[in-house]
């Protein structure tokens, strides 16, 4: 029984990472534009599609890695300077709509190009086939997803808290205002912020592909993972997405051991629970 | 009083609607005697969108061969989109019976749906020609209008165990994984029914959620009681995720093994490599060696640039079963057409087929396939090669059906 909940955990803690890093792009979205991203599900699965498409293209998996997480970037740059920064003035509701349009339009380019079958790209060789551990098996391209998706979160931690670009990003988030007045180019920044989300986003679903294919409906699926994480870590809280996504992975996977069934209604038990007893989440101020 | 009597401008409206309505009412009873409507009751959105498509265009097929004509009747196929949702399904159902006088539909082949239009079938005494993998279309729901055109689940788990049995006599030890809706609990019973007539052990079981996209976890608690072999009774996307991330654990020591797990659909969205050498059980693969399937493939990619698969074949065979039988009745009524298919025997896709007159089961084989290599494959829909079929049939004492003999 040990051994299993130590595999499940191991299990949870991969799988988790990938939920805190496209959570965190949300988050960090969220931040800037004080908009929760409905568009987010749809750049993750761009993200994988791309991936998809860029290895078909003959290209290894590392470059098309990056272009999982470029892609998205740009398209997320495209659709704040285009449509969202034009409605900042407006009501909070137009972003709202604009961003839910945009998941809907980028869900059909999608299947225009890609057509509506799902599609498989398999890992590279060198992370096919899993550690044995003796008390169980732990597939290597998991262990990678974990590792990857861990030293993408802190290379983004130093550039938000250790560079000039980061701390000015922080101060987009904490007090636009004051951000402003010190001559910061606050809209320049948002920009910024929300293709490093997008491209986040889009760099899980190109670290997912191997795991999950990409599908039509990938896009969703995630949307609403990365929102139940975004509630349980707290909407005001930019590193609150990042425990709460290993959290959320870790219930999934180690509740499978007692009601496999109910595992995946349990993650959003955890963030009604987490609504009633601490409506700001678990790292939230506000 | 005389206020009363007065005719104002609404009722005059109100009779006009009325003599138009019963006029058009009039209309389409008149067109009923020589047109034929038969419903294809399938998903057309969501995400089997693509099988109410290719299931139409198989049905099309078996018109073809008539010139969209049986018994001096224009055949015309009613599309309608159920969403892949019971609600719906019924639905759509009663609408094509009440507004085009429908009699005989192919239905769903999620059985959800399939058993909710059971129910309308028998309610409104219409003919349903049902796919699916839930036992209870002829168990425990069989009805007097509905026929079963896919194998029973005991038929399609002891093909499979059967073939693992005899290939692979040292793997004894299965695991299973299966999906938490009717069709799972079906075939995980007879999974234990059929592991207990072949000796084999059920080391545990794991019910997954509809809808599951993250499967490593049940994979890890599985491979922690070293099983031989790991049985998928899931289908659809969950299935397609699972093997998808079996594959990536790379047990070369365990067999995962699915007994009605991918249909060609999902086999053409994993790659070839990740199903090489994986044993599949299938309700239909186009190599099947018979007269009528061979002609079938041959139209069929013909027109369609495409291998058949499952649900071209449901809605061909199917189809061309029921203008054949309305030929032998010499009658579109719905009772005379029940009467001649029970207990009738005919040449279908399968060969020699008979369908049983209580509980409407169509006695056909069950298929076995493995998968090819990727070097093997002479082309992309060259994928697996038949290597098993049975048609052996569910024990009379394990049939719930109450209909008398």
């Amino acid at each position: 029984m040990t051994s299993l909940l130590a595999a499940q955990l191991l299990n949870g803690l991969a799988i988790g990472m990938i939920y805190a890093l496209t959570a965190f792009g949300l988050s960090i979205i969220k931040g800037l534009l004080n908009v929760p991203n409905f568009a987010h599900g749809a750049f993750y699965a761009l993200g994988a599609y791309v991936c998809y498409g860029a290895m078909q293209a003959g290209l290894s998996f590392a470059p098309a890695l990056c272009a999982a997480f470029l892609v998205p970037a740009l398209a997320g740059a495209a659709v704040e300077r285009l449509g969202v920064a034009r409605l900042m003035s407006g009501p909070y509701l137009y972003q709202l709509l604009f961003l839910f349009g945009t998941a809907l339009v980028l869900e059909q380019v999608i299947i225009l190009v890609w057509g509506t079958v799902g599609l498989s790209a398999a890992a590279p060789d060198w992370l096919q086939g899993a550690f044995d551990l003796g008390f169980t098996y732990l597939p290597k391209y998991l262990v990678f997803n974990g590792v990857m998706a861990a030293l993408t979160i802190a290379a983004v931690w130093l550039l938000i808290e250790r560079t000039r670009l980061g701390s000015q990003i922080r101060a987009g988030i904490d007090k636009r205002e004051m951000a402003q007045c010190l001559g910061i180019d606050v809209r320049r920044l948002v920009t910024a912020g929300f293709a490093l989300g997008a491209g986040l986003a889009g760099l899980s679903g190109g670290l997912v592909l191997p795991l999950l294919g990409a599908s039509t409906t990938m896009g969703s699926d995630m949307l609403s993972i990365a929102f139940v994480v975004l509630v349980i870590g707290g909407l005001g809280s930019l590193y609150g997405a990042l425990a709460a996504g290993v959290l959320v992975g870790i219930v999934q996977s180690v509740s499978s051991v007692f009601v496999p069934s109910a595992s995946t209604v349990l993650i959003y038990v955890a963030m009604v629970a987490t609504i009633m007893i601490r409506p700001q989440g678990l790292f939230g101020e506000r | 009083m005389i206020r009363d009597k007065k005719i104002d401008r609404r009722t005059i409206l109100k009779a006009g609607v009325a003599a138009l309505g019963s006029s058009l009412s009039g209309l389409s009873w008149a067109a009923q005697d020589d047109i034929l409507n038969l419903g294809i009751i399938s998903q057309q959105t969501g995400t089997f969108a693509y099988a109410g498509e290719i299931v139409y265009k198989g049905a099309q097929l078996a018109l073809e061969e008539r010139d969209g004509k049986v018994l001096g009747k224009k055949i015309n196929l009613l599309a309608r989109d159920d969403e892949g949702k019971p609600a719906v399904g019924v639905r759509r159902v009663t609408e094509a019976i009440a507004s085009d006088n429908m009699r005989f539909f192919l239905g769903n082949f999620s059985s959800a749906v399939g058993l909710a239009e059971l129910e309308v079938a028998r309610q409104e005494r219409v003919l349903q020609y049902a796919a699916g993998g839930s036992e209870d279309f002829t168990g425990a729901r069989c009805s007097p209008y509905t026929f079963q055109w896919s194998a029973h689940p005991y038929t399609a788990l002891r093909a499979t165990l059967d073939y693992v049995h005899k290939t692979l006599p040292d793997k004894k030890k299965i695991y299973t994984i299966t999906a938490d809706y009717a069709f799972g609990q079906s075939l995980l019973h007879y999974t234990q029914v059929v592991a207990k007539e072949l000796g084999m052990e059920l080391a545990g079981n794991d019910n997954h959620p509809s809808g599951e996209r993250q499967f490593t976890q049940y994979f890890t608690k599985a491979l922690s009681t070293r099983p031989d072999i790991i049985l998928l009774l899931t289908a659809g996307a969950d299935a397609v995720t699972a093997v998808r991330q079996f594959n990536s654990f790379g047990v070369k020591t365990v067999s995962l093994v699915g007994p009605w797990t991918l249909e060609v659909e999902q086999m053409r969205e994993l790659s070839p490599a990740m199903l090489s050498g994986m044993i599949l059980g299938l309700n239909y693969y186009q190599d099947i060696d018979t007269p009528v399937n061979k002609s079938f493939v041959e139209r069929y990619l013909k027109a369609n640039k495409s291998m058949p698969s499952y649900a071209a074949a449901y809605g061909y065979d199917s189809t061309r079963t029921l203008l054949l039988a309305m030929e032998k009745a010499k009658s579109v009524e719905v009772e005379a057409v029940i009467k001649t298919l029970e207990g009738m025997q005919f040449d279908s896709i399968f060969g020699p087929t008979r369908i049983d007159p209580r509980t409407h089961q169509t006695i056909r084989p069950y298929y076995v396939v493995q998968c090819k290599k990727p070097d093997a494959m002479k082309n992309e829909f060259d994928m697996a090669t038949i290597v098993a079929h049975s048609d052996e049939q569910q024990p009379p004492a394990l049939n719930e059906c109450k209909r008398p003999a």
